[in-house]
């Protein structure tokens, strides 16, 4: 295939079909944040907190995107910084803080501890961006837990830090060949270093951030259903970015991938729905937890969607849909998850729910399912990469290592995100807005509303009844 | 019979309902309503430009009353609505004439 490109000047290492099916799958994964985010919140919180939701989501892409070219990316993804023996822990927790700005850099052949099976065929500006995507809906996520009463100001000081302190270390770790990499703990597209991290920064910022006014929390009505569709279904199909992108070659396991994270979405969605029908207390199906339940799906089968089978995408879908209902109808009444105001959810839906499916990975992972290693004349790897759970295995091995990895993202981004809130705090004398403000939402912060209609009629003073303009 | 009519401030409703509830008032109508008073509006900025938003959002509140009542009712309102900030805005009280529950055909004070 390459030698037919021999006119076109694609370096040797660059494969067409590889480098477009990545950017896609980048793109693909950008939207889901703008506008899929943006107007899934927007929809979600009342009205007068919409412009502030969205703003939030546009500012926090922006500054995760700077943070990643100034240092982020290769912290995160580049080589590994060595503070100990190989091996241990020190030895791979972290790469280095060095901005991602020349010509070469760019546009020279990726080189990733996130994969050092086989050579990548594009460049580190696809690798980078690709990354970036992932990175930047890790606190657009668990700002959902903070929505209706954070100050902004404090907003942009948390997205870089959190990025900075928290998200490059559990990256490295898992996916940059750090420590957790090296054990053998695999997190296919993110189940824990994004999901279960984002769910476990909802609750604790939630929990130092303070809850919203009584009077917010009791009108928790939200502000449009057909926004929460919107944003919904683009985070549905957006997820075969987020999925089909992990293998980085546009091949079977990138297509298996797709699949897979279909099937479990639309099995944790009707899963939710059945509870919903004969176990709630309404015994009536609703189309907000139908939403819930599709993305308790999504968020379970990232950290395995290419190494389960077809049932096993299935199981993943009605497992974790089943958990996280029971979670968030039970489990949220018990301390201390009944003391935090997670606004939207968000521990239960990304926490719990990519918890599950990251242990599932350890159960369900059939070996047959290869990721690297078809044969062919770009192949140059050492061998069949795969992931086997104890139903093929029958060894707990996997299952062992994925629960390690669990600890350390709950423990660690425990730590980093109280230690992140509370120095915001601390500069800037507060992180809630007063009560004043919060009483009137968008137009104290910001000026503006989302449905703005200054006047029933014509301004009086442009004369609009004598002006030429006027039909 | 006397009909009170309250312009209040949104976020006020709610605790109006459960001070004229708690007179004994057993029903009442809200309609979403704009307008301005003394206060003068608030502006807005869209892509730079400055909006005056002269009409600002508030909730009318009508209950219909028995002449004994009137006062009690507009003393919870008074009470219930009042932040002491400017624009809590204003109640007022008028005759009515004849009252009719539709579903029984009531008249008068029966009617309430």
């Amino acid at each position: 295939m390459l030698e037919a490109a021999t006119n076109i000047p694609y370096p040797h290492w660059l494969n067409p079909a590889d480098n477009t099916w990545q950017l896609v799958a980048a793109t693909l994964v950008g939207l889901m944040s703008l506008p899929g985010i943006a107007v899934l919140y927007g929809g979600l919180v009342r009205k007068k907190w919409i412009v502030n939701t969205m703003l939030m989501t546009f500012a926090g892409f922006s500054l995760t995107l700077v943070v990643w070219m100034l240092w982020g990316y290769n912290m995160a993804f580049g080589a590994l910084s060595h503070f100990g023996a190989t091996g241990s822990f020190w030895s791979g927790f972290i790469g280095h803080f060095q901005p991602l700005s020349t010509a070469s850099s760019e546009q020279g052949q990726a080189v990733s501890g996130a994969n050092t099976l086989i050579p990548f065929h594009f460049p580190t500006a696809t690798l980078a961006y690709f990354q970036f995507v992932f990175a930047a809906i890790t606190p657009l996520l668990f700002m959902g837990a903070l929505v209706g009463r954070l100050k902004f100001k404090a907003w942009l000081l948390i997205v870089p830090l959190w990025i900075t302190v928290v998200y490059c270390v559990n990256a490295a770790l898992l996916w940059g060949g750090g420590f957790f990499s090296q054990k053998g703990a695999v997190d296919y597209s993110g189940g824990y270093v994004i999901h279960l991290s984002a769910g476990v920064a909802a609750f604790v910022g939630a929990w130092i951030l303070g809850p919203r006014r009584w009077q917010d929390r009791e009108n928790a009505f939200p502000s449009n259903l057909m926004m929460v569709a919107v944003g919904a279904g683009i985070l549905w199909l957006g997820w075969n970015g987020f999925n089909g992108g992990d293998p980085f070659y546009a091949g079977a396991d990138a297509a298996s991938a797709v699949l897979n994270t279909n099937v479990a979405t639309a099995a944790a969605l009707l899963t939710w729905l059945f509870w919903d029908m004969f176990l709630s207390k309404q015994k009536k199906p609703t189309f907000l937890g139908a939403i819930n339940g599709m993305i308790c799906g999504l968020v379970a089968i990232t950290p395995s969607a290419g190494w389960v089978n077809g049932t096993g995408a299935l199981i993943v879908g009605l497992v974790a849909s089943t958990v996280v209902w029971f979670a968030w109808n039970f489990l949220s009444k018990c301390r201390p998850f009944s003391k935090v105001d997670d606004a939207l959810g968000v521990v239960y839906t990304h926490g719990f729910a990519g918890l599950t499916g990251g242990l599932l990975v350890g159960i369900l992972a059939d070996p047959h399912m290869v990721q690297y290693g078809i044969k062919g004349p770009n192949y140059k790897g050492p061998g069949n990469f795969h992931v086997a759970g104890w139903f093929f295995g029958h060894s707990f091995h996997q299952l062992w290592e994925q629960f390690l990895a669990a600890l350390w993202i709950i423990g660690f981004t425990a730590a980093g995100t109280a230690f992140v809130f509370y120095l915001v705090k601390f500069l800037l004398g507060g992180l809630r807005e007063s009560d004043d403000v919060l009483r009137e939402g968008d137009i104290a912060i910001h000026e503006e509303e989302a449905f703005p209609e200054p006047t029933f009629g014509e301004p009086v003073g442009s004369a609009s009844h004598t002006h030429a303009d006027n039909v | 019979m006397k009909l009170v009519t309250a312009v209040v401030k949104p976020f006020k409703l709610d605790e109006v309902k459960v001070a004229v509830k708690e007179v004994g008032i057993t029903g009442m109508t809200v309609t979403q309503a704009r307008g301005f008073g003394r206060t003068g509006g608030h502006i807005e900025i869209y892509r730079g430009k400055e909006y005056e938003f002269d009409f600002v959002d508030k909730i009318r509140i009508e209950i219909t009353c028995t002449d004994e009542l009137v006062e009690e009712v507009i003393d919870a309102i008074v009470a219930a609505a009042r932040t002491d900030t400017v624009g809590d805005g204003m109640a007022w009280v008028s005759d009515v004439e004849h009252v009719v529950r539709i579903r029984t055909n009531e008249r008068g004070p029966d009617a309430l």
